[in-house]
């Protein structure tokens, strides 16, 4: 039991993080880490899968029946359905990622289905990106939604990037400079605000593109890293189904 | 709640139809869960009002992120426990900002953790780490559980213990690092 003290390695941290000793700011360091590179979240992952299971030791208990009331009243489950349900269906947005044409085409089909089905929705104004990577893999798929001025930008399976490094997302309009839209994330779901000045230059002539950053984006308001993938916005067809853009990736697979 | 053949879906079914806004399958994950989820609120939170404010909170938040649920990373179970626990910890942090703390004896201390027997459901997981606990120092195991029931910052656990920080530092790192090590064998 005389083990010497050392100063915590990253995966003390992590562990640390998880039973819940470090103050706020070290929290939100270790929670920026875990959002930044998929390393990381998997090691403070495996933590949790190591100490969580203490919380079994505490006996149930239910919880009073107006927890569950102010649950449905909070989410609005009995007012009349409202268009942000759909918007908000990120496992939808994932699988639009998946990038096989097929699979784009069901889910393009079934999106199609929900939207003839829902009373009396407006036409959603969507567009779309898929973010391609050189090698033709689907990086990231972009969604946009005009009317609330967002965007979600879902990784189509973890993306690898150097420590310390992030990637952002441009919208390059054609024959125009390259318009930073924000910083997403390698492994999962984001959703970007829009400021008018993009939402006006979204079309079917613009472009998405993603490069790799220092952390916390360009420090020169340009790409300054690598371009690794990139792929047109399509417009959204009749009837307000989404199209997607998807970002195929262009830089050269890492050998697996 | 009902015991139809709904009990057959694993928490990660109904966390994906969850994300797909099924309100009912939301429902049952609600009815699945939340009973061990109060329990640790009320554990940690130590106020009833608190607790339940913070399982609300959390089940809102279920509700609008089970799309970023990523099974290959968690279980449902892990991902839903984290959620909540996350919660407890912020507002907990919040609160001690304006609070003092007390003191604590730790040889004295009444040991809360009830084994592995404590109810029959506990995980083989749970067990393992209840052994592994079992076999560390028994002022590293206290603090441990203290920590993770409480949501105490090292430097409250020091104050309360009554230890220089660097000491509760040192118990529990070791701690981590001799369960660690117990796990993976």
């Amino acid at each position: 039991m005389n083990t010497p003290v050392e100063p915590p390695t990253d995966d003390l941290r992590y562990a640390e993080y998880v039973l819940g000793v470090l103050e706020r700011d070290e929290r939100a360091a270790v929670e920026r880490e875990i959002a930044a590179s998929s390393a990381a979240a998997a090691a403070e992952a495996q933590w949790r899968e190591r100490l969580l299971p203490l919380a079994e030791q505490v006996a149930p208990q239910a919880p009073p029946e107006r927890v569950w009331r102010r649950i449905r009243a909070a989410l609005e489950f009995d007012a009349t359905r409202s268009g942000a349900g759909f918007w908000d269906n990120l496992r939808l947005w994932h699988w639009l990622t998946v990038g096989s044409g097929a699979l784009l085409a069901a889910a393009c089909a079934a999106l199609l289905f929900i939207l003839v089905h829902r009373p009396a929705a407006p036409p959603i104004p969507y567009m779309a990106a898929t973010i391609t990577e050189h090698n033709g893999q689907v990086g990231w798929t972009a969604t946009m939604d005009i009317s609330q001025a967002r965007m979600v930008v879902v990784p189509a399976a973890p993306q690898t990037v150097q420590p310390g490094r992030t990637p952002e997302l441009w919208l390059i309009p054609a024959g125009g400079r390259p318009i930073a839209v924000g910083l997403i994330s390698t492994h999962a779901p984001i959703t970007l605000a829009l400021s008018a000045g993009l939402v006006a230059r979204l079309g079917p002539t613009a472009r998405l593109a993603v490069s790799i950053e220092p952390q916390g984006g360009s420090p020169t308001g340009q790409p300054t890293g690598p371009v690794v993938a990139a792929g047109p916005i399509g417009a959204a067809p009749a009837g307000g189904v989404p199209a997607t853009a998807q970002l195929i990736r262009t830089a050269p697979q890492r050998p697996a | 709640m009902n015991d139809t053949p709904t009990d057959t879906e694993t928490l990660e079914q109904l966390l994906a139809r969850t994300a797909l806004q099924d309100r009912a399958a939301f429902e049952r994950l609600y009815q699945r869960t939340s009973s061990r989820l109060f329990g640790l609120c009320v554990r940690m939170m130590r106020d009833r009002g608190e607790a339940e404010e913070v399982l609300q909170e959390a089940f809102i938040t279920v509700w609008h992120r089970a799309g970023t649920y990523n099974p290959t990373l968690a279980s449902a179970n892990t991902w839903l426990t984290t959620l909540v626990r996350n919660r407890i910890i912020d507002r907990l942090r919040q609160r001690r900002e304006s609070t003092s703390t007390e003191t604590l004896d730790l040889e004295h201390l009444p040991d809360e953790a009830q084994g592995p027997a404590a109810h029959a459901e506990a995980s083989e997981n749970a067990v393992r780490l209840e052994r592994c606990l079992d076999q560390l120092d028994a002022k590293y195991s206290r603090s441990v559980r203290e920590a993770f029931f409480t949501g105490a910052t090292y430097k409250e656990l020091a104050m309360r213990t009554q230890v220089p920080l660097a000491t509760m530092k040192s118990w529990i790192r070791r701690a981590l690092m001799q369960l660690r090590t117990c796990l993976e064998t």
